[in-house]
């Protein structure tokens, strides 16, 4: 066989799984009969690739033949599956460097093994190499929100690169006094930010600053908005606040000493959602005993302390002398000119009439709401809102910091009422992750999707669909097209979903690794069912459910894609045209999809096809969609099952065009 | 853009039911913008017609392929080897690449859209009919609004009697043209433009079918 790219050195590991393979397969004679047709730099046959000694041994292996793709053949085991990925990811290759093949399941023995393999390699060949680009970017970050929480971020930031802190109301913003002087760190104090332009990494933010509009360049933001207490009286009975009467956050900004004083806290009627008012109380409570109030008193319906240091600062207020009083139902209030009762119920000693305390102070806590400036900013900004109109959506896929937009961070309580260590931790993550611009440089593999000119409309089809943010329609005289423009995917901001591609109506967006030739040449010959499987659920599911039940594999052929948002239309068609009798679409749990709406567009695309089946008397029933978790091994056999079940009623597809 | 959307399946495969080898041709223009007829459509199209017509036991052989614009002779050409094998089309063009194509073709073209409107996109999915191509333009007196497309009966002097709340008699989720050109002339100060009747049009149709030649243009030698 022909050289295909001398720079594609690959090693191919035939492993016999601790003689399980070798039953039908006769490993030296696939070795033989790859080694006279494939192209590749190393070949072995191993009894057990996962021994320790083994794993060293690949890792030389990969450095002596300088081999910059794996083709691991044999195991089908997960756990270790990632382990030679570690050890390839450790030698600089990418997940996408290393195929596995599974030999247990091949039929027709050597033969099929060899077929299997070589398909592989043809497919590592057609993917080419990876470039990896090297961006100049802008190493300033700009921090939204100069509270206290912007503050922290900012410091920290500024330990490696300049911070530009804006700032709309100065006046009120308590971590100006924090950062004043502070080397790297700016303040561009009465100003707004009114628009952003370009991609993670090299940003223009415009600002109204003195009704002026300036542009600066930065290569993050961080947003740190803080949450805003309100104080609701109807949750407290009609409590009207007053001298004795103060909320949580009118207390915290005390400046007199409550030396001998009585104060009593209330926690559980407001703030329902967040451990904020809890963690804000154990801290004052035991300040104030530290000071030396005379009694401190804590009344709570449920102690909720389930986050880091609030165990401990409940352990530590017990122990200096705070009263925790546990209340049921109602409470009522009563202030005078010189002091302030609370009546409750105690949960246990039902029989005891109402219990009654005085105190000098009763201290309330109130609910958390988002900075009036988060819908503004959001639309500035263009990242997503989410429950209760804080920042970030509500999804298992999203690590905190992270908007739908690369380059664009949340810290603190802009994105939900979070408290101190979270905060810091946030802030950790913050500073590694906008880190990555402090040298002015950044290299990044140009794995985003690419588009044919020639085939570019400029239609924005893409432009508007990306959750990401990630794509511009740039031109350009080079561009071969009538408009010299076309889409362009910024690799530091697309995060890979494929979803611009299977919308795009002109064909012309291919991912890299997933493109359509790749993945129909994968359903060249289906089986009767075709499941489209989201790698983040679908398709870790369907790897457990193989091992919960190896025979149902049988008539099924598993497709992974990205993210479901990948599942183009002409895939669904494809499969039943080919002779599959069903398609399945797997896809994360509603609101729950790493690319934001994914699962959604593959849902409009299901409905597509079960109309265009049903207008020519096919029935619709042969596309099933499922909303599906990566732990669901049983729910993706079942879904399987019930497919099988109704493919075995129907009967087969008349449509099929190869019968 | 043109604006135009996919014909019903049964209308396509009623027109091509005597075939047994079609060519769906498509257009990277208006239609593939509006997603109606570019390369993405032609595969659906050609692929649903591939199923149903299996599905029926008459299989048929469909070679798809898209051009950049079906509305000019050049890339039309370029379906000339496809066209000399197929025994029809069905182009995803707008009725104006439909039309051009089937002049040039040795076979029936049949249309797999049905072109609507001169419109805008708003937003994926989403389009309105903002120019009916009346040849003799009025926005310059209307607060660039089009009374045409944009009022149910095309009115050029004033609403009619059906239009309440700011809604056409015609339906409720239907502005009423007249009242959006009504505040658009009152933002922008100009309400006394209101006063100058704009006379009856002839859609400079008064020739015939339109055309435009430009002789300081064209390559015509005199
Ligand atoms: S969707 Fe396709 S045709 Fe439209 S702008 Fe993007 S790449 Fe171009
Ligand atoms: S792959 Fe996803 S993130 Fe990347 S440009 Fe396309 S739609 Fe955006
Ligand atoms: S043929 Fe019609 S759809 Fe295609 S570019 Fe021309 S006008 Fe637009
Ligand atoms: S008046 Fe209306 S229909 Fe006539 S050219 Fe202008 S926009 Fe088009």
């Amino acid at each position: 066989m022909a050289k295909n790219n001398k720079n594609i050195r690959i090693g191919i590991y035939l492993c016999d799984c601790d003689g399980k393979i070798s039953k039908n397969i006769d490993l030296e004679k696939v070795k033989t009969v790859i080694q006279s047709e494939a192209d590749f730099e190393y070949i072995r046959i191993t009894s057990a690739l996962c021994g320790k000694i083994e794993k060293e041994k690949l890792a030389g292996e990969i450095d002596k033949y300088s081999l910059n793709r794996l083709l691991i053949a044999g195991c089908t085991d997960q756990f270790i599956r990632r382990q030679f990925l570690q050890v390839a990811e450790e030698k600089g290759m990418t997940r996408y460097d290393v195929e596995f093949v599974d030999l247990s399941s091949v039929q027709d023995g050597s033969e099929g093994a060899v077929a299997v393999i070589n398909s592989v390699l043809a497919k590592i060949q057609l993917r080419g190499e990876i470039v990896i680009e090297e961006i100049e970017v802008t190493p300033q970050v700009l921090v939204i929100g100069c509270g206290k929480e912007g503050a922290k971020a900012a410091l920290a930031i500024a330990k490696n690169q300049p911070v530009v802190m804006v700032e709309g109301d100065p006046g009120v913003a308590d971590g100006i006094p924090l950062v004043k002087g502070a080397p790297n760190i700016s303040i561009k104090a009465g100003a707004r930010v009114a628009g952003i332009e370009g991609f993670a990494g090299n940003f223009t933010v415009r600002f109204i600053e003195n009704g002026q509009l300036v542009k600066q360049k930065f290569g993050a933001v961080v947003v740190a908005l803080e949450a805003q207490p309100v104080y609701d009286k109807s949750k407290y009975g009609g409590l009207e606040l007053g001298e004795h009467v103060l909320t949580l956050s009118q207390f915290l900004a005390r400046e007199k000493s409550f030396s001998g004083q009585k104060v009593t806290f209330v926690l559980g009627k407001a703030d329902a959602d967040s451990l904020l008012s809890y963690a804000k109380t154990l801290e004052a409570a035991i300040d104030l005993k530290e000071k030396g109030a005379a009694e401190v008193n804590i009344l709570y319906e449920d102690m909720k302390v389930s986050a880091d240091q609030l165990e401990q600062n409940y352990e530590i207020a017990r122990a200096k002398g705070v009263n925790f009083l546990k209340y049921v139902g109602e409470i009522e209030f009563y202030s005078t000119v010189i002091a302030a009762t609370v009546q409750y119920r105690e949960p246990f000693l039902t029989q005891l009439d109402p219990l009654r305390i005085t105190s000098d102070y009763l201290v309330l806590a109130e609910d958390y709401v988002p900075s009036p400036e988060t819908k503004e900013l959001a639309d500035a900004l263009e990242i997503r809102l989410g429950p209760a109109g804080f920042f970030q959506d509500d999804n298992v896929h999203f690590l905190p910091v992270k908007s739908n937009r690369e380059g664009i961070y949340f810290v603190g309580s802009c994105h939900g009422p979070i408290h101190g260590v979270e905060i810091d931790r946030e802030v950790a993550t913050v500073v590694a992750e906008v880190g990555r611009f402090a040298s002015g440089k950044v290299k990044v593999p140009a794995l985003q999707p690419r588009v044919d000119p020639e085939k570019c409309a400029v239609c924005l089809t893409c432009y508007r669909t990306c959750p990401h943010k990630a794509i511009e329609i740039v031109h350009d005289e080079s561009l071969n097209n009538l408009y010299h423009s076309a889409a362009r995917m910024n690799p530091l901001a697309c995060r890979r979903c494929g979803t611009c591609a299977a919308e795009c109506p002109g064909k012309a967006i291919q991912l890299p690794y997933y493109s359509d030739q790749e993945i129909l040449q994968e359903i060249s010959k289906p089986p009767k069912i075709v499941a489209y499987a989201c790698e983040n659920s679908g398709f870790l599911a369907s790897e457990y459910a193989k091992e919960l039940d190896p025979e149902l594999q049988e008539n099924l052929q598993i497709v992974r894609v990205p993210c479901s948002g990948k599942i183009d239309v002409i895939y669904l068609l494809k499969a039943l045209e080919r002779g599959a009798d069903g398609v399945m679409l797997l896809v994360c749990h509603k609101e729950n999809c790493k690319f934001v709406w994914g699962n959604e567009r593959a849902e409009k695309r299901k409905g597509q096809v079960r109309k265009l089946l049903k207008d020519i008397g096919l029935e619709e029933e042969r596309i099933d969609f499922v909303h599906i978790a990566a732990n669901q091994g049983n729910q993706f056999n079942a879904a399987v099952r019930a497919m099988a079940e109704r493919i075995h009623q129907l009967g087969t597809n008349a449509g099929k065009v190869i019968k | 853009m043109i604006v135009a959307e996919r014909k019903p399946i049964e209308k396509v495969l009623e027109m091509i039911a005597p075939y047994k080898k079609v060519l769906v041709a498509g257009c990277y223009g208006c239609v593939t913008v509006c997603l109606a007829g570019g390369e993405k459509e032609v595969g659906i199209l050609a692929s649903q017609i591939r199923l149903a017509r299996s599905k029926d036991g008459n299989p048929i052989e469909v070679v798809e392929q898209t051009v950049e614009r079906q509305c000019d002779a050049e890339y039309l050409a370029k379906f000339q080897d496809n066209v000399s094998s197929v025994e029809a089309v069905v182009s995803l063009a707008c009725g104006i690449g439909i039309q051009y194509l089937a002049e040039k073709s040795p076979v029936p073209v049949f249309p797999g859209v049905n072109t609507l409107f001169l419109g805008a996109n708003l937003d994926v999915g989403k389009w309105a009919e903002r120019c009916f191509a009346c040849g003799d333009c009025v926005l310059d007196k209307t607060g660039g609004i089009c009374p045409i497309a944009r009022c149910s009966k095309s009115l050029l002097n004033g609403p009619c009697g059906g239009s309440q709340y700011g809604k056409c008699e015609v339906s409720k989720d239907v502005d009423c043209g007249w009242q959006l050109i009504y505040d658009r002339l009152k933002a922008l100060g100009q309400l006394d433009k209101l006063k100058e009747i704009i006379p009856a049009k002839n859609w400079k149709r008064d020739k015939g079918p339109r055309t435009l030649v430009r002789e300081e243009l064209t390559l015509e030698r005199d």
